[in-house]
């Protein structure tokens, strides 16, 4: 059996219209590190707060290494979370928040002083142990929020979007220090995030939420590569997926405004036969502007005039209109082009998405 | 940066402030000045400036104070009301503290109404709920004690919604992440709101003790041993009695005055705050 497993799973608020999570079926492996992600109102976060026992379970069941737990209190059920919020206890000091749980678990004090003094030790925060968590910065709270968590030795830890209130730059260090924090300690992880980039970068799965439904689960690059739906492509990937109104006519693609280009014969062939209008995506990267490209899809060539360009540093994104849409293309730093000017580009074709028009579900 | 015109308007307005402030000072200074003299250098100053003067530290000084502690109860009666202020403060503030949680925290049908049936409740004229009060604790054998004294003034409708406005304002997460630490509501209460709510906790306190101090009905109702009485009914008996003299009345409503004095003068940050994060003052 899975460490956690949700088995038909439906929230609904009282006075509700509709269900705030429907049906959510789900296996978590141990030690695995599992995003929840979604926009904002999809259900992760609900989700996640039905697995610590502060929501109650409409329907369905919740089994948390191998025992039913939806009736079980949230302190019985072997976990430890972190919060958005922090939610440190403003009149303790750092220690002291670290080792409040340890001690209404009756640990012995030496045994807690010496949990305290390896969380510390280990999420830098020796020079502020003393100090209350208004005295911190948001890095060093969400640590102090960490080490609460991580010192009871749960088996199950619940993170509800811990870096949201983090600026950029700290972000991207505590998303580390959290991957790292993982890796040693090897503790079965959910991670709620409305961010993609930290739950690409730091889940062993994703599970991407929509309306309170699960949308799909998988691994990064299966949800980034072979995306299930329109919603997942365009959620998954900074810039976001470029999407285009097509009809395909055997192994002819013909965009909203007109233009056509050919499709290889294994894309015709992925299709199934399928023709008529579609939704067509392709991610910016796949968008080339390179010599060797152009000289590769020679005939497929097409121009538009750059709209915006948006510097990077290490990249840069160029907008136009091309097929009726705004299109976003991802260069390298090195394929400079300025607002105005006239480029040339290719699609990847092996690197294109069809998408159902009505039901938007990948063909 | 204020201008040249703004610090003149400020400068008028602390002049009239100040003005306003020693109208309200006279009768203390006068009343402080006088209870260190005999009656006849009361009368004989009565009509001059030096009516506001202590006289000059010396031999019977304290005069009126030391017989007013040595001839009479009032020391006792002082201490008998801070004992009384002390256990209604801590029951106070864990009674009152507990309701105005339920009312802020809890989910509860008919919540709301709850707080409205509390808010009206201070409509009720104190005498109307005092006789209420009296004929209880009469029926049930509690006249002239301590317990009955205390019982009926435990619970407070506006401590209550004190209490509930400010718990209103704690986050919801704080709680959630104490379950998780295994502390149990009642500790949660304990450890985690009453120290998280300090400002709320010190404004009751200290209406409690002003309330106790300064309350003259109620335990005249209750109390007919003079070894229960309190300072305000000591006060009233002391000065009302014809042997008194005018210096002696004058120290004890100085003792009486000085430790309200004294309250406000270190709590008045904490009254200000307190009502003010309410949204309401004391009715």
């Amino acid at each position: 059996m899975s460490f956690i497993e949700f088995k038909n799973i439906c929230k609904k608020y009282e006075n509700a219209e509709r269900n705030s999570v429907t049906d959510f079926n789900l296996t978590i492996e141990e030690k695995e590190f599992i995003a929840f992600v979604g926009p904002s109102g999809c259900g992760k976060s609900t989700t996640l707060r039905m697995v610590a026992g502060f929501e109650e379970i409409t329907s369905g069941d919740l089994f948390i290494d191998g025992k039913r737990v939806n009736e079980v209190a949230p302190k019985d059920r072997g976990i430890a979370m972190v919060f958005q919020n922090y939610a440190l206890y403003p009149h303790m000091t750092v220690e002291k928040n670290i080792g409040y749980g340890l001690r209404n678990m009756k640990v012995p004090e030496a045994e807690v002083q010496k949990k305290v003094d390896w969380a510390i030790r280990i999420l830098g925060l020796e020079e502020f142990r003393t100090r209350k968590p208004k005295n911190l910065s948001g890095g060093q709270r969400q640590r102090v929020a960490l080490g609460r968590a991580i010192v009871k030795n749960q088996k199950l830890f619940l993170m509800d979007e811990p870096l949201s209130n983090l600026d950029a730059k700290l972000r991207v260090s505590m998303r580390n220090e959290i991957s790292k924090l993982h890796r040693e300690l090897g503790t079965t992880t959910i991670y709620v995030t409305h961010d993609q980039v930290e739950a690409m970068t730091m889940a062993d799965r994703i599970v991407i939420m929509k309306d309170g439904v699960v949308q799909q689960a998988g691994a990064p690059m299966e949800l980034y590569e072979h995306p299930v739906n329109k919603f997942v492509a365009g959620f998954i990937g900074s810039p976001q997926m470029n999407f285009y109104n097509v009809t395909v006519d055997g192994s002819e693609l013909r965009f909203s405004d007109g233009s056509t280009i050919r499709l290889p014969a294994e894309v015709v062939a992925r299709l199934g036969g399928k023709t008529g209008q579609m939704i067509m995506g392709i991610r910016g990267e796949d968008i080339k502007l390179d010599s060797a490209s152009l000289k590769k899809y020679e005939a497929d060539q097409q121009r538009a005039v750059v709209e915006n360009a948006e510097v990077m540093g290490n990249e840069n994104n160029l907008y136009y209109t091309y097929g009726g849409s705004l299109t976003v293309a991802r260069v390298s730093k090195y394929e400079v082009s300025m607002i105005g000017d006239e480029i040339r580009f290719v699609f990847l074709p092996e690197k294109m998405h069809f998408f159902d028009k009505d039901t938007e579900k990948r063909i | 940066m204020l201008t040249k015109k703004q610090k003149g308007i400020n400068w008028v307005l602390t002049a009239i402030l100040l003005v306003l402030s020693l109208f309200f000072l006279f009768p203390v200074v006068w009343m402080l000045a006088n209870s260190f003299k005999p009656d006849a250098a009361i009368t004989a100053d009565m009509n001059t400036v030096a009516a506001f003067i202590p006289p000059m530290p010396g031999g019977g000084f304290f005069e009126n104070y030391i017989s007013i502690l040595t001839n009479t109860n009032f020391l006792r009666y002082m201490v008998n009301t801070l004992f009384y202020a002390a256990i209604l403060i801590v029951c106070g503030v864990v009674v009152n503290g507990l309701a105005g949680y339920a009312l802020a925290k809890i989910h509860f049908p008919f919540r709301e109404r709850w707080v409205l049936l509390i808010l009206l409740l201070q409509i009720v004229p104190m005498e109307t709920i005092l006789t209420i009060h009296f004929l209880m604790i009469a029926k049930v054998g509690l006249l002239n004690t301590v317990v009955g004294y205390i019982l009926p003034m435990i619970v407070n409708p506006f401590n209550i919604f004190l209490f509930r406005q400010v718990f209103m304002n704690l986050p919801d997460d704080v709680y959630e992440a104490a379950q998780l630490d295994f502390c149990s509501p009642l500790k949660y209460f304990f450890t985690m709101v009453l120290p998280m709510s300090k400002t709320v906790v010190a404004t009751v306190s200290v209406f409690t003790f002003l309330n106790v101090w300064n309350d003259y009905l109620w335990p005249s109702l209750v109390f007919t041993s003079s070894n229960l009485l309190t300072a305000q009914i000591g006060l009233n008996s002391i000065t009302s009695n014809e042997n008194t003299t005018m210096g002696q009345t004058l120290a004890v409503i100085t003792m009486v005055t000085i430790p309200v004095i004294i309250i406000y003068s270190l709590f008045s940050k904490q009254i200000v705050e307190g009502v003010t994060s309410t949204g309401s003052k004391e009715g």
